[in-house]
């Protein structure tokens, strides 16, 4: 009786919510991170009410651009799935699929340094720019500029995951916190995307 | 650890399209002559739709244990609620005295 008990005491301490720790952390690193993001946005919004001369972004940014930019993340996120299903049933294309979302972040992260060079050169800095409220540069800078960092290093996440891989030394639950890194960075965007690009 | 079988390349690509019909959709009405009010409305729905979709599916939330899932999605919850109770009283006198 009493060894059943502690069976049970132990499985649950172990594993409380039915997950590896490895993946429990990394949820609870995302609800965090999140949260961060959640308080840039906040913050932006707070100012952008409180500033009637906030520039318009349709003058500023190109949709079509950063629509493009949006159906990269998006479509990266999709491989870097298949690249979990992969990895969960053995299969090899998992090095593939993680290659493929490596280079999906490789080519968002060169469209944001067109995105930030352009606007640079059109004369917004972190204290000022040509169209209105000062502070539009500095959360434009530092909410972009702070997701740009979570996708360089999920980029050097991939790699090196995908350099495992290829040695075959990769797990699936490795591939899959990784991906569920990525995702985050993604789920992230759509966040940003509409709060900072459309509404 | 919870059984995933109701997941496959299909699915994946599946939710792939529709995000992607999302965003187009969002960027279409962003630009169609739609009152602000009601774009703003359907902006955050489609927002928190392709949200929810990233993290049910790409996420596996959907297929976690429900004590994970309700541990990361009522956490997110209750801690924005206490970020919006902290804001929303400031952003609306803001509102209030710009007469907007």
């Amino acid at each position: 009786m009493a060894g059943t008990t502690e069976g049970v005491a132990l499985e649950g301490s172990m594993a409380p919510l039915h997950t590896s720790w490895r993946k429990l952390m990394m949820w609870v690193f995302i609800v965090v991170d999140g949260l961060m993001f959640a308080g840039f946005l906040a913050s932006y919004g707070f100012h952008r009410l409180a500033n009637a001369n906030w520039p318009a972004q349709d003058e500023i940014f190109s949709l079509s651009f950063i629509a493009v930019m949006t159906f990269v993340l998006i479509s990266s996120s999709a491989t870097m799935a298949s690249a979990v299903l992969a990895a969960r049933n053995g299969s090899p294309v998992v090095t593939r699929f993680i290659w493929l979302t490596a280079l999906g972040g490789i080519l968002f992260l060169s469209m944001q340094v067109v995105e930030w060079s352009h606007l640079i050169h059109e004369g917004v800095r972190l204290y000022a720019n040509p169209w209105g409220d000062a502070l539009f540069g500095a959360y434009f800078f530092l909410i972009t500029g702070f997701h740009g960092s979570h996708v360089l290093s999920g980029v050097i996440l991939l790699i090196i995951v995908a350099v495992r891989s290829m040695k075959g030394r990769a797990t699936p639950e490795g591939v899959e916190l990784v991906g569920l890194y990525w995702h985050f960075v993604d789920l992230v965007w759509i966040f940003i995307f509409t709060f900072f690009y459309l509404i | 650890m919870t059984e995933h079988k109701s997941f496959g390349y299909g699915l994946y690509w599946k939710i792939w399209g529709i995000l992607l019909v999302m965003t187009l959709g969002m960027i279409f009405f962003d630009q169609a002559p739609v009152p602000r009010a009601a774009l703003i409305v359907f902006l955050i729905v489609a927002m928190l739709v392709k949200a929810t979709l990233v993290a049910g599916y790409f996420m596996h939330l959907r297929y976690e244990s429900l004590a994970l899932s309700l541990t990361v999605v009522v956490g997110m919850l209750i801690t924005g609620a206490i970020l919006f109770v902290l804001i929303a009283p400031d952003g609306m006198r803001i509102l209030e005295l710009s007469g907007r």
